[in-house]
């Protein structure tokens, strides 16, 4: 498990070029956090990764990934030519020895993690606030900080599957009931088509995305991470479902949106379309009733008025409540198919690359986070999933552990399959029969490269 | 609101040109034949001809008879050999006389028959057969067998009833007699050479009906006896509007009471046209529609009917170059489609102008004009207009085309099940196949709707909401459909739209799809990888060896093969394989391998045919395995 506040040392974005002259080092300096730190020891601790990333870049025109002290594991991010994020994390180094491969390793985060972390955060930060070289200089510290302070607090990064391999879960619906989606979609647009609509989400799972897939991801993820959440804790908070709730409401902004005031709360997003070669800004509208979650963007050079928003409630309101009603109906009788269906003990996660699809088995929830997968054996999943190169376009590995634990990884095609099974005094034949079993019956329809 | 481009508010005329016939006269008599649809006119008893005028141009001729009396009555028999007259004689009254034909003209045998109640009055003849005849008389019916060569009646059957008037619907051989002063109606059915009493129609006995407000038609393969009730309101008994009922007679034993509401009061006329029920209101010189096969409650057994559109009128026409006075008093109404102007001396039928229907209509009702088209013999043409209508400004009509698709699909559906039905049995032909009038299968709307919009922006959206119409019907979507929706979302920049039908499995798994979908994998890879799945569903193997290998992946191509099972890895081209491997020797060491045991194991010698070309590759094999 990883916590924030005792086991990241540090987190902070510099740009060399913001303070050259000597004296004005701490104007490179970003953001820091935590911020209880004094300015001195940030300039240290800056100094220090733009000597190594300026070091290594003698050597190879890649740019700097990891730096790993006795005490320390820096990992480096640069996402715009110039800016550096950096994410420092404490090792356990007094126990190093004894936990090669034993109990200690799972208190640290895999690289590849912590590189998702940084690519994670600054794809929200992108998609809030645009890129770094679009602020300018004099707003750029506030902004950073507004943005990566609380951002930073309530990462709760456990160590679990979903964070291991980033993805998007996609809920199952039959086609008629997903022609619902589509045509509430296509008549909203059709009678508002200043409103776009970018995402269906039902509970944590996506239904609809009009998102480029990148995009789609931190969307997905500021929604199951950050807004459900909190949404969630709200409606529980307030008992049972009121009227007012059963009909739905804007949940971004937070107050919802009532007067012509609230409009300009509205918050802003760059975002690039599926139907669009560009990324460009929008206000981001969410609106929700019961369970289902649709998202808007409209472009910042419409003018809004009120009685369009009220209108579009009312007229939402009731068709995407019918809706909700009938997929958590189908979500019933699904659950109680994959009940009866899935009868493999064994756990498994499947993630296609190409649109980030996402499903584990036994099925995790942000909301509800589950430790199905003991710590050894998702740095092992973290491992071949961050080096595509040896499995290659397809591929299988199998690994065995001390404890008896098999995992096996499969690539094909832009996919990737693992299973973990448990077994004592198996084979190697044994397990690769069990994985192509579970496989065929789990992933139907699916074309994994035959062996 | 919609209006029909191009549309006449019109949605019935007059067929355009009249049969004219000399007019009605002192000296001319005028009759009228429902049964061959034919207009005699009598010029003096028929001394200085009669003229016989049908819409059927081959059956009209003209002739001079014998003036023997004022006549009541005279008609053909089917097929045109033996004419029958009824004369109103004082010492006759129970006789019809007859003369035989040749080629419409008529020969000089002359024969007459009286039927078996000397003292009946005849109240009619009809001919249900070539060579039967029927006399309708006072005190019942007599069904004779003509037997013209010999000038010969044979009775074939009888049946005593006491009516006062009576009704006949020729396409069923129904007679309707009114008996009781017009209190109880009996059919008779004249069918299988012999008379059989129907079921008889109970009315209110404090109500009777009299004979102009009776009628028997064929209506969806029933026939109905329509009956005009005059206020009817319980309450006010005479102010209440008309109704029509219409009370089956005989057809399916499922039929119930239809009642049509005209919400009029004064004189009526009805016509059939089309299975569409018209009633002709004199004073507002208005025609309404009402089509009793509508989806409508029932209550009681019977069926509540509001006209399809408003009221509208007939479309004025054209006699010669002068207006004719439409729902003039003149006017005489036949079954099932015939209007006669005896004073002008025209002939017409009825016709339906079906765009007329469309002409302005509320919004929400467009989905049930087309539902009423779907049931019209060319209904197809303007269904294609109002759609086309619709797709066009799908913005503003994205909800009506969703219903209107649905009322599609569902005749479609039924369609489908009864073609299924029909090809799983083996079974002949079926006799009924006017129960589909206007079918639009999924290559129709491609063809006829969709393909003319490719431009349109909003056409990923109108072929969304067929898709989605298609699927709540349980249709498997078509090539041709899905084609068309493919090229409409890549263009518009929809892959991920056209990804996720694929996945949620709106679009059915197909070669052809599949194919199309791998040819987008260079703009979209998500594309060419669920081509490939959907290709290992439909089970095209060679097809994905074929892909495999142009992605450079022989091993896996191999492996595909292989996993394939049947004759795929046998028949594999060794040549293909070897060559994409090429440049992996690895790869094609293991490739080689696997090759020489697939031959071992089929041909029991590693070695590779003669025919399959691969002594160059033995040859590498060697190179890079000696190296």
């Amino acid at each position: 498990m990883i916590d924030v506040k005792t086991k990241i040392n540090s987190f902070f974005i510099f740009n060399s070029s913001f303070g050259p002259r000597e004296g004005e080092e701490i104007k490179r300096v970003l953001f820091f956090h935590p911020n209880q730190i004094s300015s001195d020891a940030r300039k240290i601790q800056v100094g220090l990764c733009e000597a190594v990333v300026k070091f290594m870049s003698t050597f190879t025109s890649e740019p700097c990934e990891a730096l790993q002290t006795q005490t320390k594991r820096y990992i480096f991010y640069q996402p715009e030519k110039g800016y550096w994020m950096v994410l420092v994390v404490r090792i356990p180094y007094t126990t190093k020895a004894v936990s090669a491969i034993g109990e200690g390793r799972a208190e640290f985060l895999d690289p590849s993690v912590m590189n998702d972390l940084l690519v994670s955060a600054y794809k929200m930060f992108r998609m809030f606030m645009g890129p770094f070289k679009d602020i300018p200089i004099e707003e750029i510290y506030s902004t950073c900080d507004e943005f990566f302070a609380p951002f930073i607090m309530s990462r709760n990064l456990t160590n679990d599957i979903s964070d291991v391999i980033q993805g998007i879960s996609y809920l199952p619906l039959d086609k008629n009931c997903f022609f619902k989606v589509m045509c509430f979609i296509d008549l909203l647009e059709v009678n508002y088509p200043d409103f776009k609509c970018i995402s269906f989400v039902y509970n944590d799972q996506l239904i609809w995305n009009g998102l480029s897939s990148n995009d789609m991801l931190t969307l997905y993820q500021y929604l199951v991470q950050t807004l459900l959440p909190k949404q969630v804790e709200k409606e529980i908070q307030g008992g049972a479902i009121a009227a007012a709730q059963r009909h739905g409401r804007f949940i971004s902004p937070p107050e919802g949106i009532r007067t012509q005031d609230d409009l300009r709360k509205l918050v802003k997003v760059h975002l690039l379309r599926e139907d669009e070669t560009e990324t460009k800004q929008y206000y981001l509208i969410i609106y929700r009733t019961l369970s289902a979650t649709v998202c808007f963007t409209i472009d910042v050079n419409t003018h809004l008025e009120i009685d369009t928003f009220r209108s579009l409630d009312a007229f939402i309101g009731p068709q995407l409540s019918t809706i909700a009603s009938t997929i958590s109906e189908q979500c019933a009788i699904h659950a109680l198919q994959t009940a009866q269906l899935a009868n493999t003990e064994h756990k498994f996660v499947y993630f296609n690359r190409l649109n980030l699809a996402f499903k584990t088995y036994p099925p995790v929830n942000k909301l509800i986070p589950s430790t199905s997968i003991k710590p050894e054996v998702l740095s092992i999943i973290a491992g071949i999933h961050a080096d595509k190169k040896s499995l290659g376009n397809y591929g299988e590995v199998i690994i065995k552990t001390p404890d008896e634990y098999w995992i096996t990884g499969k690539s094909s095609n832009d996919r990737e399959f693992y299973v973990v099974i448990q077994e004592k005094n198996a084979n190697l034949k044994e397990i690769s029969d069990e994985v192509k079993r579970i496989c065929e019956a789990q992933m139907k329809g699916i074309f994994f490269y035959p062996m | 609101m919609f209006c029909l481009k191009d549309s006449e508010e019109f949605y019935l005329c007059l067929s355009e040109q009249p049969k004219r016939f000399d007019a009605d006269s002192p000296v001319t008599n005028v009759f009228f034949d429902d049964t061959n649809g034919q207009v005699f006119t009598v010029r003096s008893g028929g001394v200085t001809g009669v003229t016989v005028n049908g819409m059927n141009d081959s059956k009209s001729t003209s002739f001079r008879m014998e003036d023997r009396g004022p006549i009541i009555s005279i008609k053909f028999s089917p097929d045109h050999k033996v004419l029958a007259i009824q004369r109103n004689n004082e010492n006759q009254n129970a006789t019809i006389e007859f003369v035989n034909f040749e080629n419409l003209i008529p020969t000089k045998v002359e024969y007459s028959h009286t039927c078996k109640w000397k003292n009946a009055k005849i109240l009619g003849f009809v001919w249900p057969k070539a060579n039967e005849i029927a006399f309708v008389t006072d005190h019942g019916i007599e069904l004779l067998q003509v037997v013209a060569e010999k000038k010969q009646l044979k009775s074939l059957k009888s049946i005593s009833f006491s009516g006062a008037w009576f009704s006949w619907c020729a396409p069923s051989n129904t007679v309707l007699l009114a008996g009781n002063n017009g209190a109880l109606l009996q059919p008779f059915s004249l069918n299988n050479s012999t008379i059989t009493k129907l079921q008889k129609l109970d009315l209110d006995a404090a109500r009777p009906v009299v004979e102009r407000d009776v009628f028997l038609l064929r209506l969806c393969e029933a026939t109905w006896c329509a009956v005009f009730r005059h206020g009817v309101s319980n309450t006010h008994p005479v102010s209440g509007p008309t109704e029509v009922w219409l009370m089956p007679v005989s057809g399916p034993s499922s039929a119930h009471t239809h009642v049509l509401k005209t919400a009029l009061v004064g004189r009526f006329a009805v016509n059939v046209v089309d299975d569409l029920v018209v009633v002709h209101h004199q004073s507002s010189h208005t025609s309404q529609l009402f089509d009793i096969m509508e989806e409508a409650k029932v209550e009681n057994n019977v069926v509540n009917h509001i006209p399809i559109v408003q009221g509208c009128a007939m479309k004025p026409a054209l006699v010669g170059d002068q207006p004719c006075p439409m729902y003039s008093s003149n006017w005489v109404v036949f079954q099932p489609d015939y209007i006669i102007d005896a004073r002008l001396g025209c002939l017409w039928q009825v016709r339906l102008e079906l765009s007329g229907l469309a002409h302005t209509i509320p919004k929400d009702e467009i989905s049930k004009i087309v539902a009423v088209l779907l049931r019209r013999t060319n209904g197809k043409a303007t269904i294609y207009t109002i759609l086309n209508q619709l797709v066009t400004h799908a913005d503003a009509y994205l909800v009506e085309l969703s219903k209107v698709f649905d009322e599609i699909n569902q005749v479609y559906r039924k369609w489908a099940e009864q073609e299924m039905a029909r090809n799983t049995a083996g079974q002949p032909v079926d006799a009924r196949p006017s129960q589909f009038k206007a079918v639009i299968a999924q290559a129709d709307m491609c063809s006829q709707v969709l393909q003319a919009h490719s431009d349109l922006g909003c056409l990923v959206q109108v072929v969304t909401s067929y898709l989605a119409s298609l699927s709540r019907y349980d249709m498997v979507v078509q090539h041709a459909v899905a084609e068309l929706c493919v090229r409409a979302l890549v263009t518009r920049g929809a892959c991920g739209r056209l990804r996720a039908l694929v996945r949620r499995g709106c679009l059915a798994d197909s070669r052809p799809l599949a194919c199309q979908l791998l040819s987008l994998g260079h703009i979209d890879p998500a594309a060419a990888q669920l081509a490939l799945d959907m290709m290992w569903r439909l089970k095209g193997y060679e097809d994905i060896i074929e892909i495999l290998l142009s992605w450079n992946e022989p091993v896996t191509a191999v492996g595909a093969a292989r996993q394939a099972g049947g004759t795929v890895w046998p028949a594999a081209a060794a040549r293909k394989l070897l060559q994409a491997a090429k440049p992996d020797p690895p790869a094609f060491v293991a490739i080689y391998h696997a090759l020489q045991a697939r031959n071992l194991r089929h041909r029991g010698s590693p070695h590779f045919l003669k025919g399959e070309q691969c002594d160059s590759y033995v040859e590498y094999y060697k190179q890079i395995t000696t190296e």
